[in-house]
This record gives C-alpha cells, sequence and structure tokens, in this order.
C-alpha cells in the first residue's frame, strides 16, 4: 500500500506543527459547537426547536458523509439520498413486517447502505465527471419510481391495501426509537436530540479522521491529478470502493434514525427539491473541506426557517443561492473565512504570524 | 399485428416528443461541454409563453408558436449571461454548470408556479384529430411532432456544416484553444449556441405540452429521457441522438405495453445504466481522451 505521506512542500516538522495546530483549531471549535448543543435542550426553545435541531443533526451528518464521496474524493455522486433512503427503508421494513426493533434495524440497515453505496461506488468506476452525475441521478430516480408506482397489494389490513413497499405513502407504524416509553412522553423530544447529536459528534470525528488519515491523501490525490496519483501507485478502484463503503455506513444509519424519528418514511425522500436543499449545503459550506457541511447545514436550515412564509419564493431563494455560490463563490463560506483569515488576520496580528498554515479546509 | 402497430404508433409519438429536446441538449453539449439542466425549464417556458400570448393577446395559434422562439431566444442568452459567461474557464466545469443549471431550473419552475399556478394548462396549438392505421389511431399531432423535429434536425445540420458561424461552432466543438488561437470568437459562439439551443428547446416545449398536460414542471421527465438518449447517442452526437430518440420511444412502448405501464421509465434508465457500464461514451460515442 503507497501512499503520500510527506507534504509537498516544507520541511516535515513544519507539516508536523500544522497538523497539531489544526487539530487545536478543529478541537476549539468542535468543542465551542457541542457546549452550544449540549446546552440549548436547556433553555426549553419548546418542541418545534427541538425537532428542527435534530434534523438538523440528521442532514449534518448526511451531509457531512456526502462530502466524503463528493468533495474529498471527488466522486460527483447524486446518489447519497438514494443510500440514506435504502438504509432506512431496510430498517423500517424490518420493524414492520418482523416486528424487530428499529435499534437493531438500524445496523442491517446501515451494512445494506454500505452493500448499495458499494455497487454504486463500483458501477461509476469507468465514468467521468458529469456522467457520474447523471448515472447516480439515474439510480435515485430508478428507486423513486419503483417504490412509487408499486400498488399492487402485498396484503391486506382490513380493507386497505398496503403494497410491498407502502408505495408512494412510504412505511409507516414500524416502531419507534422508544424514548416515548422510556421518558416521560414531555421528554421524548430531548431523546432523540442528544441521540441525534451523538450521532453528529461521532460521525464527525469519523470524517474528520479519515480526511486527516493517509486514506484522506489518498482520496485527495485522486480528486486532483488521477493520473499521476495512479502512477505514483495509489489504486483508484480500491479507494473509490472503499471511500463509499465508509461514507454508507453512516449514510444508511442515519436514514434509519429518520425513520425511527419521524415514524414514517417514503419515497418523497427522493425528491429532487430535497437533494437540492442538502446539495446548497454542500456547496454553500465548502465542497471538501472539514467544517463545510456543518456550517452549510446551519447556514442553509437557518435561512430555509427565515424563509419558512415565503412559499414559492424560498425554492427560488434556494435555487439562486446555489447559483450564486457556484458561480461566484465555489470554495463556500469555509474557503471565504479560510481566505479572510490567511489574508489579512494572520498578516496582522503578530502572535499569529508563525502559524502560517492554520486551515479549516483541506 | 395489432400489439405492434400500437408499439409503433405510441413510440413514435413518444420518440417525436422527444427528438427535438435531445437535440437542444446534444448540441450544447457537444460545442460548450455542457449539460444544461435547466432544459426542462426551458421546455416549460416554451409551452408557457405560447399559451400566455394566445390565452391573454387577441393572436393566433400559430404567431403563438413562432413568438414562443423568440422567448426561448431570450432565455437561452439569459442562461449564458447568468452562468456559462462566468463559468467556462474553472476547471470544474463540466460538474460545476450541473449544479448551476439545477439552481437554474429551480428558480424558473418555482416562477412559472408563481405566474401561472401549479394546476395545468391547455397548449392552444395543438391538433386533436388522428387518422386511422388498421385498428390504430395515428394522432396528427404525433406526425407534425415528427415533421417539426425532423426540420429542426435538417435545418440544424445544414446550419452547422454549411455556414461559416456554424463550422465555427464546430471548430469551438472539436478544440476550443485552437479554434480561439485562429480568432474565433469563443464567448460569442457560445452565446450562439445557448440561443440556438433555447430556441429549439422552445419549440420542442410546445410540441411537448401538446401531447402532455402543461404544469411548470413538465420539463422533468423529457429532460430525464434526453438525457438517456443523449447518453446512449453519446453526448454531442446530433444525428445518433434523433435516431436514438425513436429507438428508445419503441423500447419504452414495447415494455410499458409488455409488462405494464409502470416499468416503461425504470426500463429506459435500466437501459442507460447497462449502457453506461458496457460501454461508458455511449454506444455511437468514442472515447474522448482529455489531458490533465
Amino acid at each position: 500500500m503507497t501512499i503520500p505521506s510527506t507534504p509537498a512542500h516544507g520541511s516535515s516538522g513544519a507539516y508536523a506543527a500544522a497538523r497539531r495546530q489544526d487539530l487545536r483549531l478543529d478541537l476549539a471549535i468542535g468543542f465551542a459547537l457541542l457546549a452550544i448543543a449540549v446546552i440549548i435542550p436547556i433553555l426549553s426553545p419548546g418542541k418545534y426547536i427541538l425537532g428542527q435541531f435534530t434534523l438538523f443533526f440528521i442532514w449534518a451528518c448526511v451531509v457531512t458523509q456526502w462530502n466524503l464521496v463528493f468533495g474529498v474524493a471527488g466522486v460527483y455522486s447524486l446518489a447519497q439520498m438514494a443510500v440514506f433512503f435504502l438504509g432506512g427503508y431496510a430498517a423500517a421494513m424490518l420493524g414492520f413486517y418482523l416486528e424487530i426493533s428499529i435499534w437493531y434495524g438500524a445496523w442491517v440497515g446501515a451494512v445494506f447502505a454500505v452493500f448499495v453505496s458499494v455497487v454504486i461506488g463500483a458501477a461509476t468506476l469507468r465514468l467521468q465527471g458529469p456522467y457520474v452525475l447523471l448515472l447516480t441521478l439515474a439510480i435515485a430516480v430508478v428507486i423513486q419510481a419503483l417504490v412509487q408506482s408499486d400498488v399492487n397489494c402485498f396484503f391486506y389490513e382490513g380493507k386497505i391495501c398496503y403494497p410491498l413497499t407502502g408505495g408512494p405513502r412510504g412505511l409507516m407504524k414500524f416502531g419507534d426509537l422508544g424514548f416515548r416509553d422510556w421518558l416521560a412522553y414531555k421528554q421524548a423530544p430531548l431523546g432523540t436530540y442528544y441521540l441525534g447529536l451523538l450521532l453528529l459528534v461521532i460521525n464527525t470525528i469519523f470524517a474528520f479522521v479519515i480526511i486527516k488519515s493517509p486514506f484522506g491523501s489518498a482520496f485527495r490525490a485522486l480528486r486532483d491529478n488521477q493520473p499521476l496519483a495512479s502512477s505514483r501507485g495509489i489504486a483508484r478502484v480500491k479507494y473509490q470502493i472503499l471511500v463509499f463503503a465508509l461514507s454508507g455506513f453512516f449514510t444508511g444509519l442515519m436514514g434509519s434514525v429518520y425513520a425511527g424519528h419521524f415514524r414514517t418514511i417514503g419515497p418523497a425522500l427522493l425528491d429532487l427539491d430535497l437533494l437540492l436543499f442538502l446539495f446548497s449545503m454542500l456547496v454553500v459550506g465548502g465542497l471538501g473541506s472539514r467544517w463545510g457541511p456543518i456550517i452549510g447545514c446551519i447556514i442553509i436550515m437557518v435561512a430555509n426557517e427565515l424563509m419558512k412564509d415565503l412559499g414559492e419564493w424560498r425554492m427560488i431563494a434556494f435555487g439562486a443561492i446555489t447559483v450564486a455560490f457556484i458561480v461566484l463563490l465555489r470554495e463556500g463560506v469555509v474557503g471565504v473565512i479560510q481566505s479572510v483569515w490567511r489574508g489579512y488576520i494572520v498578516p496582522r496580528v503578530p502572535w499569529l504570524s508563525d502559524v502560517r498554515r492554520s486551515g479549516l479546509a483541506e | 399485428m395489432t400489439a405492434f402497430l400500437v408499439i409503433f404508433e405510441s413510440g413514435l409519438s413518444l420518440g417525436a416528443m422527444y427528438a427535438a429536446a435531445s437535440i437542444a441538449l446534444s448540441l450544447v453539449w457537444g460545442s460548450i461541454g455542457m449539460l444544461n439542466m435547466a432544459l426542462g425549464a426551458m421546455l416549460a417556458i416554451g409551452g408557457y409563453a405560447s399559451f400566455a400570448l394566445v390565452e391573454y393577446l387577441p393572436v393566433p395559434w400559430w404567431l403563438g408558436f413562432l413568438a414562443s422562439l423568440g422567448v426561448g431566444f431570450i432565455a437561452g442568452a439569459v442562461l449564458y449571461y447568468v452562468t456559462v459567461k462566468w463559468m467556462y474557464r474553472v476547471p470544474t466545469f463540466d460538474t460545476s454548470i450541473v449544479i448551476a443549471t439545477v439552481g437554474v431550473a429551480i428558480v424558473i419552475e418555482n416562477l412559472l408556479v408563481k405566474i401561472f399556478t401549479a394546476y395545468a394548462k391547455k397548449q392552444p396549438f395543438l391538433v386533436d384529430d388522428g387518422i386511422l392505421m388498421g385498428s390504430v389511431t395515428m394522432r396528427y399531432q404525433s406526425l407534425i411532432n415528427l415533421g417539426i423535429a425532423l426540420v429542426i434536425m435538417l435545418i440544424l445540420s445544414w446550419y452547422l456544416n454549411r455556414t461559416r458561424a456554424g463550422t465555427a461552432i464546430l471548430a469551438v466543438a472539436q478544440d476550443r484553444d485552437a479554434a480561439q488561437l485562429m480568432g474565433v470568437p469563443v464567448e460569442r459562439i457560445f452565446l450562439l449556441v445557448m440561443v440556438i439551443a433555447g430556441v429549439i428547446a422552445a419549440a420542442s416545449g410546445v410540441l411537448l405540452t401538446a401531447v402532455i398536460p402543461m404544469s411548470p414542471y413538465v420539463g422533468h421527465e423529457p429532460l430525464l429521457k434526453a438525457f438517456i438518449i443523449c447518453v446512449i447517442a453519446g453526448l454531442g452526437n446530433l444525428p445518433a441522438a434523433f435516431v436514438a430518440s425513436f429507438v428508445l420511444g419503441w423500447f419504452e412502448s414495447a415494455v410499458s405495453y409488455g409488462a405494464g405501464a409502470r416499468y416503461g421509465f425504470p426500463a429506459m434508465l435500466v437501459l442507460v445504466i447497462i449502457v453506461l457500464l458496457w460501454k461508458p461514451y455511449g454506444v455511437f460515442g468514442r472515447r474522448r481522451v482529455t489531458r490533465v
């Protein structure tokens, strides 16, 4: 296994120092965000706000994993929501037909999502750029079309006909995460809130470790210059499959958390609008950067909340924001912060000047 | 024999519906290297332009059709000035432009919902009659659509191969840098291509909404099908896109007839997945050698 471990320029001592600096910065940002997230429920903000935060944790996880494939490894897959959907659906079907608790079903769903993700990763191996977008979008559309048009009755409950997959309505009544039984009814939203937060923390550490590890370097090398990376002995096939497998696990797991939280899961999850919503998080935050997904997710969720009463104008605004960022600010918010930091703040603050290479992005 | 006629008729009308859209998609891909996800929205613009003019102004349907071509012209130019002009030099252009045009499409579609509501409208450019072929009725609208798609195809081929501007488009398609060094104004050629594609998309939108009910999202399915057609034909290959439209139309009809309507579209998508895996550059496509 050949992995580029030496930096492109500078001595390895300076490189190690910069890495430590990055780690300190990451920990500082991480603990600050975590502290805020832990404190929020104590302020008793009400059920709606807690629910929105839980949703934020779920989307932040999904976008973080998507960023590994799309941003870090540079494989332009739009099948992220399909992996999420299938992971959650597997758990929901186990709960519905075999009455397996979603706490166990989630792991089966995650493993199934890894399998699906690997298949998609393998299918896109021979393709490049826009063809990858097309194929992965086609896969997502096929899955949605097949579930949505599934109207053959698989069994009857009374006189109501249920298709195998639930059809356009999706699945319901497959159980939930059980916080209602364990905690007092009023405290139940806190259960999902902290579960979501815990998973986001684990998920973020997982993603950061991958990005900072030799694997991350290999992914970036293949993204930036595939012929050169291949000629240096980085096996493209192996790494592409690997990144899809790694990101598929948490994506599928979060699908089950989504299903358990909302107690329903349906083909509407594969709508293009939702895909663009999550995609705008990825683009606004900064493709391929470490903090980009979370920062983008915060910005877009807050913007979504502020524009809630605007009706169609909300989607128009999302479209316009995505276009503006991709045309004007391709590095995203993290890229802007980083260039301001490097270009204006570091040169003007003496005690920072020995830390040239501090970076949120990779 | 009846089954064959049914499949033949419905495949022909499907193919005629998709042919013009596929040509617009293929042209832009071939010359600019841009996968135009806003094409679906441009189809809707064409349909609504014709509808609005005939509905709110005292103009006949054929004037509405011609005026919608003008609206398509403007739409193509606007899309160029909003996205392509600022992005075509970026190394990740081929993927960034996909995202940008998806954003533009969302904006256009929601604006159309805002203006015309999401309820289905009736296209004034519509011929209801048909001719009986054995036991199957061949709609005149399908024949008209087929005829117009064929005319568009022929005019475009003539334009690309026989005129100075067309040759410049082909030159830019083959090698942008070399064309620029020879004095071809690349930006103006891009604008020209976008405008031509806008006009074809508008015409295609009017034809399309004569067959299926017109809503702001009417372009979604034709867009995906045009993609499938172009991928199978090899993106950028115009005559192959035209032929593939009909082959795919017949394929879809045959699957719908044999296995049920719900499998028609998924079968096409599965077909394209197989084609992409087997020949990553399309059945008629050739590998593009790219330097890094």
